[in-house]
């Protein structure tokens, strides 16, 4: 089954067009990879498909009706720096979240079968112990482990993720990466993960978008993360490196810094 | 044998504590500490458009209910201004400005009704709603305080979970299913009607002090949520209550004193914690 399908989808903001001529498909069990430089529309994509923003021209379809109709199918998870720390929830407390709001309005009591289920999705993305920490107090992999549980909650067919991987350090990334490919393999749930560093996302992606306020590409990752394909959007600089079997994309802020000779 | 109003402004402190204690971590863990400055300026156009009406009208409840429909109004609409995409100090302060412009014109209407019916104690009563006026709070407005004030109790209660968790992440709550608008408007109407329902007690200034300490020190004393909210309800409660008792003998105003106890904890404790 198809699990999201856009035809000349173009995103709008306040009429003005954001993104333009999207089409694409992803079938379910998949997962899309999308990239772009900073403003190339990969949040807005991801947040029309999650329904947050509903002005656009064109087609699109999850899991075959409007996206806001199928809200109970999709977990988003957000950049974590937009979550207000200030307030001293528990790790249990964030992952318990994802599983109530589908049920009803108010929340004065929790069902401690909740708390069984929360404990167990920590345990899945390996996290068991950290129930009781304080969500600020945990670094930014265990962080994006915990957003990743608590949209694992509402048991999703469709899971999109906003830049999992931005601000956290090579081995937080790794982990995070390994939770991801897990999700795949064991629930199989079909992902959309934006992201500006593909290298540690790389072979969980089934597919690759390139994004630039269009669809520059679309495809297998072999077939997108070609040298001239990511030269057109992100300059001279860019370029793929193949090591192996393995193919690497350096496409982040590149600085030369040339000295003139003494 | 303890006097009718010392026994009246002894439960409307309580019933005070009650409310600003449980409101009062909200307001700090949502930094709505701004919103009280425009819920000052809405209750004080309220109290002079309420006294408009008293003195054309003469219905004595008008005062309260006036500014407890204009705070409501200003409040609902920094959040529907918040909706539109505005920053939340921007939308503050444009609504305390517009409504800052309205009190002074209804000062100037209030000034000229006041000079053509000299027999009514407004210029007192202005005072009254500033400073707050504890000892005088009648049988009707404990009565109405109480009855409001459980009401609003109850409500905090049943949604207070999902106030914190949609001040957590409002973006992730929408996603999993989470009527975000809903609760927002709804932690907002609660801030504008309890500061118009507490305000003759409390009066406008203390208010705003009361409406932010507890909830600031609490945060500062403990990292646990429930523990948080319990400091702050009894730091609330035994503010209001020392205050009254220090305020009966000395004859000083309460609401002096229960900012100058709080503002002393809050510096004492200003080496513990961030808030």
């Amino acid at each position: 089954m198809t699990a999201v399908e856009a035809e000349k989808l173009t995103v709008l903001y306040d009429g003005k067009p954001a993104l333009n001529d999207i089409t694409f498909s992803l079938d379910e069990g998949k997962t899309l990879l999308l990239l772009g430089p900073n403003g190339a529309g990969k949040t807005t994509l991801l947040r029309t498909i999650a329904c947050f923003h509903r002005e656009y021209l064109g087609r699109l379809l999850v899991f075959g009706d409007e996206p806001c109709r199928k809200r109970d199918l999709i977990s988003y998870v957000p950049q974590s720096y937009k979550l207000n720390e200030r307030i001293p929830l528990t790790s249990l407390d964030v992952v318990v979240m994802g599983s109530l709001y589908r049920r009803s309005l108010f929340h004065l009591r929790i069902d401690k079968k909740m708390y069984k289920k929360a404990k167990n999705v920590l345990n899945f993305v390996g996290l068991s112990g950290v129930e009781k920490k304080l969500f600020r107090e945990l670094s930014g992999g265990q962080k994006q482990r915990v957003l990743l549980a608590r949209a694992l909650m509402a048991d999703p067919k469709l899971l999109l993720l906003d830049e999992p991987l931005s601000q956290l350090d090579p081995n937080a990334r790794a982990e995070v990466a390994a939770v991801l490919k897990k999700i795949k393999s064991k629930k199989g749930i079909t992902m959309i993960i934006t992201t500006h560093d593909v290298n540690p996302l790389i072979d969980l992606g089934d597919l690759v978008m390139l994004l630039n306020r269009r669809m520059v590409a679309f495809g297998r990752p072999e077939q997108v993360l070609q040298d001239f394909v990511i030269k057109s959007v992100y300059g001279p600089l860019a370029k793929t490196v193949k090591v192996g079997e393995r193919l690497y994309c350096i496409i982040g802020d590149t600085h030369i810094y040339q000295r003139d000779a003494p | 044998m303890i006097e009718p109003f010392l026994l009246r402004a002894l439960l409307a402190s309580l019933m005070v504590g009650i409310l600003l204690g449980l409101l009062s971590p909200l307001i700090n863990f949502k930094g709505l500490a701004f919103l009280t400055h425009a819920t000052f300026h809405a209750l004080l156009f309220g109290t002079i458009l309420g006294m408009i009406v008293l003195l054309l009208t003469g219905w004595s409840y008008s005062i309260t209910l006036v500014s407890l429909f204009v705070t409501i109004v200003v409040v609902m609409g920094i959040a529907g201004l918040e909706r539109k995409g505005f920053m939340p100090d921007s939308a503050v302060g444009i609504m305390a400005s517009f409504v800052a412009g309205l009190t002074i014109l209804g000062f100037g209407v209030l000034y000229s009704l006041m000079a053509s019916k000299p027999y009514y104690p407004l210029s007192e009563n202005i005072i009254s709603y500033l400073t707050g006026e504890i000892f005088l709070v009648t049988l009707g407005d404990l009565t109405f305080l109480v009855v409001a004030g459980i009401v609003v109790v109850f409500i905090m209660l049943v949604f207070y979970r999902d106030f914190l968790y949609t001040s957590f992440d409002p973006e992730g709550i929408e996603s999993l299913g989470g009527n975000v608008r809903f609760y927002l408007s709804l932690m907002y109407f609660l801030v504008g009607f309890v500061s118009a329902l507490v305000v003759k007690s409390v009066g406008l200034i203390t208010l705003q002090v009361i409406a932010v300490l507890p909830g600031a020190i609490s945060a500062r004393m403990s990292r646990d949520l429930r523990e948080i909210v319990g400091l702050s309800l009894v730091l609330t409660i035994l503010t209001m209550i020392l205050s009254l008792l220090i305020a009966y003998p000395t004859g000083i105003p309460p609401s002096g004193i229960a900012t100058l106890f709080l503002g002393a904890i809050y510096i004492a404790t200003a080496r513990r914690g961030v808030s």
